[in-house]
């Protein structure tokens, strides 16, 4: 049951306590007794009064006690809990954006400035605007993995169902990380078969969100090559972000999807990213109706090491979403 | 209260309250270097609101005919204009639904998109979202896809063009262009699927199970081998190179080929 349908239950259920005691109060005024002496004493209106009060009482208490069991926070007002938080951090995340995007700006000025006149060459001073450029998806990423855990808190929401271009925001997420896996020695490559994808029904913003964080992971632990590939089968379709880093410990497979968990952890080594993507990832991936897996193969002997991490998403989600 | 209108032939409008920032300055100069002409709404006067960037944006719409417009969500400093690209947005669609929009925004994802969403896919209208901290490089290749417009040749490196309306292959030097005699049929055909997955996006390889349709024999993956090789072969004749195997047409570990610029 979702929560709009209690919702209305328990305004339903007020609403017939509400008509019971309003029978009750004028059958003082509009009844007339059956005869004295028997159980028509009073008022027969008072007698049906009170049952319909009672009925509606009992369904209002039952439905308030059911859904505070569920939502501690409760759902007096209209806007949830998470909505609330969801707004002060878009107003914080467009409050920490700012100052990112006049650093932004000013780099790029500078780098013109770099390419028109060459007065200003230094090859330090190129690398450093690379380097800042370069921090602007991680930025991004950190300000939407914040937005999203925020979300994924809520647990009533329920991921929206739109057509999706899912090769569009492969595509996407490619071109945006392929300079960064460029400036890191590494050849970023992606495709999807068949050419022709298609669309799917889910949620367009999930996907986006769980890709983005699995080709982050990738740009992190990859040696020299990424591949991100998109396929289907009859009723889902499989995003497989493969890259040639030196690979996952067996023993640590089981706690990849940890939150907060990253390779430093376990080499008690200071931690290098959040933890949070593939969490994020992970988690995002069951809310949508689907899973997502990893393998991965660390070099013994034969120098081959890789990591895969799948992830399979239903290619109609409309049926998961009530209403 | 009067209107500044820059650029003109094919036009995108900027509608944005910051396009005198760096940030934007760098987006519009990036347009204007691949060739689009960006036409900057810029509403003159005191207390600008979003108003008046929705009257001056719908203005230009119609004496500017732009290929697609660049918006913004967030307009000017009043609560009231916070998300007033969405309400421009809405109007922009109700008069022009097949009118590509790129909504400039770093509300990317999350209800602010849907609302966005909702408002403009009642009327089919071509919108797209991309975060405002975006590369210019790709805020430039979201509009191209967008609008949804080949060029009409697409170059690969300075050496070699390809004009897929008229199916030929030109070799490049000292701006002068030399028909490639020899790129034709099956081979202009995979040249073709190379050099259009290239501009859509540059890491996109081109699947095996895609190519080998333009290949023949019972054993499609070593013609299609072949023909690569003599495709390069080519190209490499007509500017006296020789394309090494990870130059320009590179086999990605048995997946399938990728078309690179060659260097100068």
């Amino acid at each position: 049951m979702n929560w709009r349908m209690l919702r209305v239950l328990i305004r339903t259920s007020e609403v017939v306590a509400g008509i019971g005691l309003l029978l009750i109060v004028l059958s003082i005024f509009v009844g007339e007794s059956v005869s004295a002496g028997t159980l028509w004493y009073i008022e027969p209106m008072a007698y049906i009064g009170a049952g319909v009060f009672i009925v509606g009482a009992v369904t209002t208490i039952g439905v308030y006690q059911f859904s505070a069991r569920k939502n501690p926070v409760g759902i007096s007002d209209d806007r949830t809990w998470s909505q609330v938080t969801q707004d002060y951090f878009d107003t914080f995340a467009h409050d920490i954006g700012r100052p990112l995007r006049r650093i932004l700006g000013k780099q790029r000025e500078a780098r013109a400035l770099l390419n028109e006149t060459g007065e200003v060459s230094p090859h330090m001073v190129a690398e450093l605007l690379d380097e800042i450029e370069n921090q602007a998806p991680n930025f991004r990423l950190m300000i939407e993995n914040v937005r999203v855990l925020v979300d994924l808190e809520d647990q009533r929401a329920e991921p929206a169902v739109e057509p999706v271009d899912v090769a569009a925001i492969v595509r996407n997420v490619s071109d945006r990380y392929r300079p960064i896996a460029r400036e890191r020695g590494q050849d970023l490559v992606w495709w999807c078969e068949p050419s022709e994808f298609g669309l799917v029904y889910g949620d367009g913003s999930a996907f986006d969100h769980m890709i983005t964080n699995l080709v982050d992971n990738a740009t992190k632990f990859a040696d020299k090559h990424i591949e991100v590939r998109l396929t289907r089968t009859e009723d889902s379709f499989l995003v497989r972000v493969w890259d040639d880093g030196k690979g996952i410990a067996e023993s640590h497979l089981d706690h990849v999807f940890d939150r907060g968990w990253t390779p430093e952890l376990s080499a008690r080594a200071e931690k290098q990213s959040s933890g949070l993507g593939l969490f994020i990832a992970s988690t995002l991936s069951n809310r949508c109706g689907g899973e997502l897996l990893v393998e991965s193969q660390q070099a013994n002997g034969t120098g081959e090491h890789s990591t895969i991490f799948t992830l399979s998403l239903p290619l109609d989600n409309r049926s998961l979403v009530s209403g | 209260m009067t209107s500044k209108i820059i650029g003109g032939g094919q036009k995108i409008l900027v509608v944005d309250d910051e396009h005198m920032s760096d940030l934007m300055r760098s987006v519009l100069r990036k347009l204007e270097t691949d060739g689009f002409k960006p036409v900057v709404v810029a509403p003159e006067g005191e207390h600008i609101t979003g108003e008046d960037y929705e009257a001056q944006a719908l203005f230009a719409m119609e004496a500017e005919r732009p290929s697609a417009v660049l918006l913004d969500v967030r307009f000017g400093e009043y609560d009231s204009d916070r998300f007033k690209g969405l309400s421009i947005l809405k109007s922009i669609v109700d008069r022009d639904g097949s009118m590509p929009v790129l909504m400039f925004t770093q509300y990317t994802q999350g209800p602010y998109r849907d609302t966005a969403v909702s408002a403009s896919l009642s009327v089919s209208a071509s919108v797209d979202f991309i975060d405002k901290l975006a590369s210019p490089e790709e805020v430039v290749l979201r509009l191209r896809r967008l609008i949804g417009s080949a060029p009409g040749n697409i170059k690969i490196g300075s050496l070699f063009e390809l004009d897929p309306e008229n199916a030929a292959v030109y070799a490049v030097s000292h701006g002068q262009k030399e028909l490639i005699r020899e790129i034709q049929g099956m081979k202009l055909e995979i040249f073709n699927e190379l050099a259009s997955a290239m501009y859509r996006s540059e890491g996109e390889l081109v699947p095996f199970s895609r190519l080998e349709r333009f290949s023949d024999g019972e054993d499609s993956r070593a013609s299609l081998r072949v023909r690569i090789r003599e495709l390069k072969v080519s190209l490499g004749q007509a500017v006296n190179r020789q394309f090494g195997a990870n130059e320009l047409i590179i086999n990605v570990r048995n997946r399938g080929y990728r078309m690179v610029s060659p260097e100068d």
